[in-house]
């Protein structure tokens, strides 16, 4: 299987500093070439939540390089990646949280991971940003942890009022600012020829899964420049319909 | 920086170290004059890195506490400040807090629990009666600590205002999310004291289900749907708390206490109360909104007044045993000016008379008085009064006995209680649509008593012109039969069960051979009997009920003779 990666990140019309953090790659193995891609939103006041996002997404990137291949010689499998990828969660979460104690601030930051093999992908999450999987159309691989999801889940409320309800930006966890944390693991088999997204909450609020598939999908994303160019377009996109968050988006497109 | 044997501030020796957090050290320490132990909690400038916020909380947190006096709140007698260290001197709280209870051992006692939440209800009490009300808006299972001798000390108010209205584009989370009340989040009006009612809700659910709002599922789910030994009454109060609308939860610290301290009667009494309560509140919201457009403030007032006494003696007849001062009390709630229409004070009354199982006369009079003369009120919220008529109906269907040792008067008082109860539930039935769930019920209970009063006022010389019943007719009073026993089965009330039992069989016995010349045939009968038998031998009865329950068995074999009689009368005919 092979490869192409692709992410763009922009402040946002309204916010001082950009907190998402994300880093993507492709890494050769024994098993072949596999792709990883991990995104983070920061929160917290000030620099702080740029400090938890960037920590946690440089946690990730330190393991896909050292980590990974080793794991591929010993060959991977789901509950090898789930108990490394939980590890680093709830290490990050701890320390997070000292710095936190410390300094008298919350900080946190929401966390999504994807590695794509040939066979297989593997996601750990937690927050509120997401996955994508973008064949003959738009699927989304990951729940957002959020209160408002679950009052809808709850039936308390209705999609329409969860639009306006103002705690549709609260985490029911994230990394760094929860006592436990308890990250979700998602697997599932690799298509070729499809395009797996990881985006910020900031990248989907104002667009509709229509206008992803129009821009994102494989007939369209064939080089890195014309994903790079895509992602831009639907970032400005949310930006001219009043998208006031960070807003970052990372793409792999197998083939 | 404190260290081990030296005295503080020439009168606290510092003894050793108990805790260390993030930022802070706790030590032991002693007043040897005294000879009083104390927890000095030092915040070092060079231990956290920004030192100016963290000593900001401090000092409101501290000044906030120098304030109050309540046995569950720990006091500061000192607050030191140096260049280098900010010092606090307060009450050395042994034990450790509940949260660390829940993680240790799970799930805790129902009583322990009760008795915590009673205290807590003092503590927030205290609060919220402060000249400005102190909202606590933090509590939760770890700021409580629980104390050798069983009692409770909430601590924790340096972060007592992390819930304030946020920016609402930017993300949060909230380790303590779970507890926090909807209106936390902003957006929705102000925090009160119904925001900590909402955290002591959810705070309790955690300590009897030992599930933690913050970990997956993150739902709370009624208590007993995780164990179902805990006290239903408990539940409601549980849910009530955590309400997501506040005008929905208890209103005050002390409205709790009042149910925590009487949750045991709360358990069975609480779905009818909850229902009426409900239209009560929509009948006085309504009002208030009439009179607001008149522009009569004075007359509002007046309203809520009316209110909170009806409330007020309404819990009072609740919980006294003073059968006839219960009685009293609820006439008066009946007859405050506005609350004509409330049906709590008349539910009430009934539940009373029910208790007595054979209603005096003087009791349906009265019952039936005071509904008569506030008709108009009650009738003006058609649901509640259908609700209250069917309440009346089944008193009245329950008061009688249907049949007399002497032979004669058996088909007299047959379906005395049927009879007397069918304007009742006629009512219910027309004031109600499908919608309400006992509209079919108050149908067949409707019909039977119609049939009851058309049997015997056609043996009655004075109505000759009365038609005796057709056919048709004992078909349906065969098939209302089958209805009532079947709502007997789900009724939660034993005596009314074992009466309409009762009914059935009177039902069987007299009219064997009507219900046989119109095509019901005699299998059809000892199918129903037989049903009712069992379900009657099924019954556990509670001791009150013993004998009614015998007597019912003891009529038994003569019914099922009289069927097996009339089987015979016809193969042979």
């Amino acid at each position: 299987m092979n490869y192409l990666v692709s992410g763009a990140t922009d402040m946002g019309t309204v916010k001082k500093t950009n907190q998402d953090s994300f880093f993507a790659n492709i890494i050769n193995t024994e098993i072949g070439q596999v792709a990883f891609a991990v995104l983070c939103d920061g929160m917290g006041g000030l620099e702080k939540g740029e400090l938890a996002s960037a920590s946690v997404v440089n946690a990730f990137n330190v393991w896909s390089k050292n980590r990974l291949p080793q794991l591929c010689t010993g060959g991977l499998n789901d509950s090898v990646i789930s108990h490394e990828w939980t590890n680093i969660i709830v290490t990050y979460n701890e320390k997070l949280k000292q710095y936190g104690q410390k300094s008298a601030v919350r900080l946190g930051t929401t966390a999504t991971a994807m590695l794509v093999t040939e066979q297989r992908w593997y996601i750990v999450h937690v927050g509120d940003s997401r996955a994508y999987e973008i064949y003959d159309g738009v699927r989304v691989l990951t729940k957002d942890q959020t209160l408002i999801e679950q009052e809808i889940l709850a039936g308390r409320i209705t999609e329409q009022q969860a639009q306006k309800d103002p705690r549709r930006s609260i985490l029911l966890q994230c990394v760094g600012a929860s006592d436990e944390v308890y990250p979700d693991m998602y697997f599932g088999d690799t298509i070729r020829n499809a395009v797996y997204m990881l985006c910020s909450d900031g990248f989907r609020h104002e667009i509709t899964e229509n206008e992803i598939y129009s821009y994102f999908r494989p007939e369209v994303m064939v080089n890195t420049d014309t994903m790079k160019m895509c992602s831009n377009e639907l970032i400005n996109l949310n930006k001219q319909r009043g998208e006031k968050d960070n807003i970052s988006v990372v793409t792999i497109r197998t083939y | 920086m404190l260290e081990i044997g030296m005295l503080l501030d020439g009168k606290y020796k510092i003894l050793s170290e108990i805790g260390r957090g993030g930022m802070s050290v706790v030590y032991m320490a002693i007043n040897e004059k005294a000879n009083k132990t104390w927890a000095v909690k030092e915040v070092r400038r060079d231990g956290v890195i920004d030192y100016e916020a963290v000593r900001q909380g401090l000092i409101v947190e501290t000044d906030l506490l120098k304030k109050l006096r309540n046995p569950h709140l720990p006091s500061i007698v000192d607050v030191i400040e140096g260049e280098e260290s900010f010092i606090i001197v307060m009450d050395y709280i042994e034990g450790r807090s509940l949260g660390k209870a829940l993680k240790e051992y799970g799930a805790q006692p129902q009583e322990y629990v009760i008795e915590w939440a009673k205290q807590l209800c003092d503590v927030l009490g205290y609060l919220h009666s402060r000249t400005p009300p102190i909202i606590y808006r933090d509590m939760k299972p770890d700021n409580i600590m629980l104390k050798p001798d069983g009692n409770i000390m909430v601590i924790d108010f340096g972060t007592a205002r992390e819930f304030k209205a946020k920016n609402l584009a930017d993300t949060s989370c909230l380790g303590t999310v779970g507890y926090a009340a909807p209106e936390q989040f902003g957006g929705r009006g102000q925090t009160d004291a119904r925001t900590d009612i909402f955290g002591l809700g959810a705070t309790m659910h955690h300590l009897l289900t030992g599930r933690n709002p913050n970990e997956p599922p993150y739902t709370r789910e009624p208590i007993r749907n995780i164990n179902p030994s805990l006290s239903a009454g408990l539940e409601k109060i549980i849910e009530k708390c955590t309400q997501e609308e506040p005008i929905n939860r208890y209103q005050s610290a002390e409205e709790l206490m009042y149910d925590l301290e009487h949750f045991e009667e709360v358990d069975d009494r609480y779905k009818k109360k909850q229902k009426h309560k409900l239209g009560a509140f929509i009948t006085a919201a309504s009002l208030s909104v009439v009179l607001a457009g008149t522009g009569l403030g004075l007359n509002i007032a007046a309203g809520q007044l009316a209110s909170s006494t009806y409330d007020e003696l309404i819990k009072q007849a609740e919980f006294t045993d003073d059968v006839s001062r219960k009685e009293e009390l609820y006439i008066q709630c009946i007859n405050i000016p506005d609350k004509s229409g409330d049906i709590t004070a008349y539910e009430g009354l009934i539940e009373l008379y029910k208790e007595d199982d054979f209603t005096k006369e003087e009791e349906h009079k009265l019952i039936t008085e005071l509904i008569e003369k506030n008709m108009d009120a009650l009738e003006s919220n058609r649901q509640s009064f259908a609700e209250l008529c069917f309440d009346v109906g089944e008193l009245y269907f329950g008061s009688y006995k249907y049949y007399t040792d002497s032979e004669d008067n058996t088909s007299l008082n047959a379906f005395q209680g049927a009879k007397a109860s069918e304007k009742w539930f006629k009512n219910a039935y027309d004031y109600s649509d499908e919608t309400y769930e006992n509209h079919e019920t108050a149908n067949a209970y409707r019909q039977v008593g119609a049939l009851s009063n058309k049997i015997s006022n056609s043996g009655d010389s004075d109505n000759a012109n009365q038609k005796a019943p057709e056919e048709e007719e004992y078909r349906e009073l065969f098939k209302n039969m089958n209805d009532l026993i079947e709502y007997a089965s789900t009724c939660d009330d034993q005596y009314l069960e074992l009466k309409i039992y009762d009914c059935a069989l009177t039902a069987i016995d007299n009219y064997t051979y009507d219900f046989i010349d119109s095509d019901i045939s005699s299998d059809q009968l000892m199918d129903m009997y037989e049903r009712v038998k069992s379900a009657v031998t099924a019954i556990k009865p509670r001791s009150k009920y013993e004998s009614v329950k015998a007597e019912i068995l003891e009529r038994c074999p003569g019914v099922k003779e009289r069927i097996e009689y009339a089987k015979n009368a016809k193969e042979e005919a």
